[in-house]
C-alpha cells in the first residue's frame, strides 16, 4: 500500500488559481475516485490555502495519473489554467513517508500561511469525517489522520505555536488584555473607519466591549459605523468632550495633523482620576501626538509598534515550529511502525490457519480412535487449542513486535520458509489466497488483542 | 516539633516558588496551577505550626520575632490565596512563594531547637493582638509591594512597545493596581490597630504610651507615612503608576522601621 498526496497550497499556486479549485462539497469527487480501481481510500482537503488530495493506492503509477487527471479534468473545470503545463506547475506531489509527513504537518499547523493558526484542524477534521460519510475513508487512511490529528493536539499542547498572536487586529486585542482584567464595564471611542481598525474593534467586541463611540468628519458616516456596531455616533467636534469616557481609543483617519495631543490626554486622565487608556492609532500620518505615550496610563501604539510586536511573535511562533516538528516526526514514526506492523498480518494469519489446521485434522484422527464422553471430548479440544496457543504465542508476538521496523521483513520471510507458508500443499493455505493478502486488516490488527493468543 | 514543621514548610514554599519560576518561563500554566497547589499546602502545614505554638506554650510566643516573621508570611499567604479567588493572579505565586520561603525560613533558623526551652511568652493579650495586627498590616502591604513591583515592569514593557519575553503570562495592569488598592484598605487599617496596640502594650509595661523607643519612633513614622500614601491614592486620586511606586516604596520603609530598626538596635 502506498500513500500519495497531491495538491497546491499558498506557496504553490496564487489564491486567484487556489479559489478556482476549491472544493464546496468533496463526497461526490471522492466516491468517483475510490470508484477507480488505483484508488483504494481518499480524502480531500479544500482550505482557502490549500486544495489537496490524499489517496492510498496499491498501484502508484496509475494513481498519480488518476490524481493529475482529476485535478486537470474535474476541478481546474473548462477554462484551463493557462494550459496543463501551467497547472502542473502548481502542483505538489509527496509519496509514502513524505506524503505521510505532509498530513501530520498539515494538521499541526505547521504547513500553514501563518503557522500556528488553530482552523486548519477543524478543516481537516471536516474532511475526515465527509470522506468517512462517503465511504471513501478506510481503515489506513483513518489511522492515518488520527494519528496527525493526535500530533497537531500534542503539538499544540507542548508548544508555544498558538500562543502569539501575529495578525495586528489580534495584537491589540491581545495588548488590551494586558492593560484590561476584562473589557466589562470598558468604553471604546472609534475615531475615523479602516478595514484594520474596524477588525480590531469587532475582535474587542468579541471579548466582551459592550460600550463603543463612534466619531468621524461626516456625521453621516459615524451613524453608519455607529449602526453597524450598536454604538452612538457623535461628531469630531464633540472629541475632546467624550475623550475622558474611553478606556480604548482606536484612530484611523485622514489628516495632515495629529486630531488629539498631550494636553488632552492629560485632561481627559485627570477627569479619569488615572485610570489607565490603551491609544491605536493606525492613521498615517498618525492621528495622535506620539508624545501622549509618556504620559503615565496613556499607552499608545501606532501601526509599526502593532507590526513589530506581530513580527516578534511569529518569530516566537518560528522557533516553536522546531518543537513542533519533532513532535511530528516523533508520532509519524509511531505511525510509521503501525503501517510496516501491517506487512505481518497476512503471514501470521497464514501461520495461525497453517496451526488451526493441523490441529483439526490431528484431534479428528485421536477422537476417531478414542471412545470418548462430551465432557472428556471438551477437554481434549480445549487442550490442543491451548497448546497450539502457547506454541504461537512467542513467533506471533516477536513477528509482530519485529515488523514495525524494516529489518523486520526478514522475519517475515523467515516465518514462511520455516513454517512452509508459501507451499500450496500443505495444510491452511487457504489463507494465502491473494484476496485475503491484499486486505490486511481483514482479520487480526497488529495491535488487536486475540484473547486467545495466551 | 515546631521548628521541623517549619523547615518542612519552608520547603514547600520553595517547591512552589520553584515551580511557578520554571512554569512562568516555560509558559506552563498547569505548572503555576501546581505551584499555587503547594503554596496552599505549604499554608496548611504553617498554619499547622501555629496549632503547635498554641499547644508548646501558654499564651502563644507571637511576640518573637522569628514567631512574628513566620506569622507575617503566613498571613500574606492567606491574603494572596483570598485575592486568587477572586482575581486571575497566578502568576503572582512567583513572588509569593519566595517570600513566603524567607519568612518560613527564617524562623527555622532563629526559633529555640529545643522541645525543652520554653518559649517566652506575654502576660497580658495586647502584644498578641499588637503582633497579630501588625503581622496581617505588614503581610497586606507586602502583596501590595509584591503587585508594585511587578506593576512597574509591565508598564515599563507597554510603554518601551517590548513584547512579553518567552512564553510569560502576567496579570493585567488594571487586576495588579486593584491588588494594590485592596492590599492597602486591609493593610492600612490593620497597621492603624498594630500601632495602637502596640501603644497599649508599652503604656501596660512602662505606664507610658510612648517610651521614645527607635523601634516605636520609626513605626510611628512609617505609619504616618503610609497615613499620606493612602490619602494621596483615595483622597487625590492618585494615577495607577504613582500607586505602584507609593506601594514599592512605603513597604521598604516600613520593613525597615519595624523589622531592621529592630534588629540594628
Amino acid at each position: 500500500m502506498r500513500v500519495l498526496v497531491l495538491g497546491m497550497n499558498h506557496r504553490t499556486a496564487p489564491l486567484e488559481v487556489r479559489e478556482r479549485f476549491a472544493v464546496a462539497d468533496p463526497a461526490p469527487h471522492l466516491t468517483k475516485l475510490v470508484a477507480c480501481e488505483e484508488i483504494d481510500e481518499a480524502l480531500l482537503l479544500s482550505t482557502c490555502n490549500r486544495v489537496e488530495v490524499v489517496a492510498l493506492t496499491r498501484h502508484l503509477d496509475a494513481a498519480r495519473h488518476r490524481l493529475r487527471a482529476f485535478f486537470h479534468r474535474d476541478l481546474a473545470g473548462e477554462t484551463p489554467v493557462q494550459g496543463a503545463a501551467a497547472l502542473e506547475n502548481l502542483l505538489f506531489e509527496y509519496v509514502d513517508r513524505p506524503a505521510m509527513r505532509q498530513v501530520f504537518r498539515v494538521a499541526a499547523s505547521l504547513d500553514s500561511m501563518v503557522v500556528g493558526e488553530p482552523q486548519i484542524l477543524g478543516q481537516m477534521k471536516d474532511a475526515y469525517r465527509a470522506a468517512v460519510e462517503c465511504g471513501a475513508c478506510g481503515a489506513i487512511l483513518s489511522r492515518l489522520f488520527q494519528s496527525a490529528f493526535a500530533a497537531a493536539k500534542r503539538v499544540r499542547r507542548e508548544t508555544r505555536i498558538g500562543e502569539r498572536p501575529v495578525s495586528v487586529a489580534r495584537v491589540a486585542v491581545d495588548l488590551a488584555k494586558q492593560i484590561f482584567e476584562s473589557f466589562d464595564g470598558k468604553t471604546a471611542l472609534l475615531v475615523g473607519a479602516g478595514e484594520m481598525i474596524e477588525t480590531a474593534l469587532e475582535a474587542l467586541r468579541t471579548e466582551g466591549l459592550r460600550s463603543i463611540l463612534v466619531a468621524n468628519r461626516t456625521q453621516a458616516h459615524a451613524e453608519a459605523l455607529a449602526q453597524r456596531f450598536g454604538a452612538s455616533a457623535r461628531g469630531l467636534g464633540e472629541l475632546r468632550e467624550v475623550l475622558p469616557q474611553a478606556d480604548i481609543v482606536l484612530t484611523c483617519t485622514a489628516g495632515q495633523t495629529p486630531i488629539l495631543g498631550v494636553a488632552d490626554f492629560a485632561e481627559a486622565l485627570r477627569a479619569r482620576h488615572g485610570r489607565p487608556v490603551f491609544v491605536i492609532d493606525i492613521g498615517v500620518p498618525r492621528n495622535i501626538d506620539p508624545g501622549v505615550n509618556r504620559l503615565d496610563s496613556v499607552y499608545l501604539y501606532d501601526i509599526d509598534d502593532l507590526a513589530g510586536v506581530a513580527a516578534a511573535n511569529a518569530d516566537e511562533r518560528r522557533r516553536e515550529t522546531m518543537l513542533g516538528e519533532a513532535i511530528v516526526l516523533e508520532e509519524q514514526q509511531r505511525f510509521d511502525g503501525w503501517l510496516l506492523a501491517l506487512q505481518a498480518v497476512p503471514t501470521i494469519r497464514h501461520l495461525r490457519a497453517r496451526a488451526e489446521a493441523i490441529r483439526l485434522t490431528e484431534l479428528q484422527r485421536a477422537l476417531q480412535r478414542l471412545s470418548l464422553a462430551e465432557n472428556e471430548r471438551q477437554a481434549v479440544e480445549s487442550l490442543t487449542r491451548s497448546i497450539v496457543n502457547k506454541l504461537l504465542h512467542a513467533p506471533v508476538s516477536r513477528l509482530r513486535a519485529e515488523a514495525e521496523r524494516e529489518e523486520g521483513l526478514a522475519y517475515l520471510e523467515a516465518a514462511r520458509v520455516l513454517f512452509a507458508l508459501d507451499d500450496p500443499d500443505m495444510p491452511g493455505a487457504e489463507a494465502a489466497e491473494p484476496a485475503a493478502l491484499d486486505d490486511p486488516l481483514r482479520g487480526a490488527l497488529p495491535d488487536s488483542e486475540d484473547p486467545e493468543d495466551t | 516539633m515546631i521548628v521541623a514543621i517549619h523547615q518542612l514548610t519552608a520547603a514547600l514554599y520553595l517547591a512552589a516558588g520553584l515551580l511557578a519560576g520554571v512554569g512562568l518561563v516555560l509558559a506552563r500554566p498547569t505548572l503555576s496551577r501546581a505551584a499555587v497547589a503547594v503554596l496552599v499546602a505549604g499554608a496548611a502545614l504553617h498554619g499547622v505550626a501555629f496549632v503547635a505554638f498554641h499547644l508548646a506554650a501558654e499564651p502563644p510566643p507571637l511576640t518573637d520575632l522569628p514567631a512574628s516573621v513566620s506569622l507575617m508570611a503566613f498571613l500574606g499567604v492567606l491574603f494572596y490565596l483570598s485575592l486568587l479567588m477572586r482575581s486571575r493572579l497566578t502568576a503572582l505565586v512567583v513572588g509569593v512563594a519566595p517570600m513566603a520561603f524567607l519568612g518560613a525560613f527564617f524562623a527555622a533558623l532563629r526559633l529555640p531547637h529545643s522541645e525543652h526551652v520554653p518559649f517566652v511568652g506575654a502576660a497580658s493579650s495586647w502584644p498578641h493582638a499588637h503582633v497579630l495586627l501588625a503581622s496581617g498590616g505588614l503581610a497586606s502591604l507586602a502583596v501590595a509591594f509584591l503587585a508594585g513591583v511587578v506593576f512597574l515592569a509591565e508598564d515599563r514593557r507597554l510603554k518601551a512597545k517590548r513584547p512579553m519575553p518567552g512564553g510569560l503570562r502576567l496579570p493585567s495592569l488594571e487586576a495588579l493596581d486593584r491588588v494594590n488598592a485592596v492590599a492597602l484598605v486591609v493593610g492600612f487599617p490593620l497597621l492603624t490597630l498594630g500601632v495602637l496596640t502596640g501603644m497599649m502594650w508599652v503604656e501596660g509595661t512602662s505606664g507610658r504610651f510612648w517610651t521614645g523607643a527607635a523601634h516605636e519612633t520609626w513605626s510611628m513614622v512609617a505609619w504616618a507615612v503610609y497615613g499620606v500614601l493612602v490619602a494621596a491614592r483615595f483622597r487625590a486620586h492618585q494615577g495607577a503608576r504613582q500607586a505602584a511606586i507609593a506601594a514599592v516604596a512605603g513597604f521598604a520603609f516600613l520593613l525597615f522601621a519595624v523589622i531592621g530598626v529592630g534588629l540594628l538596635t
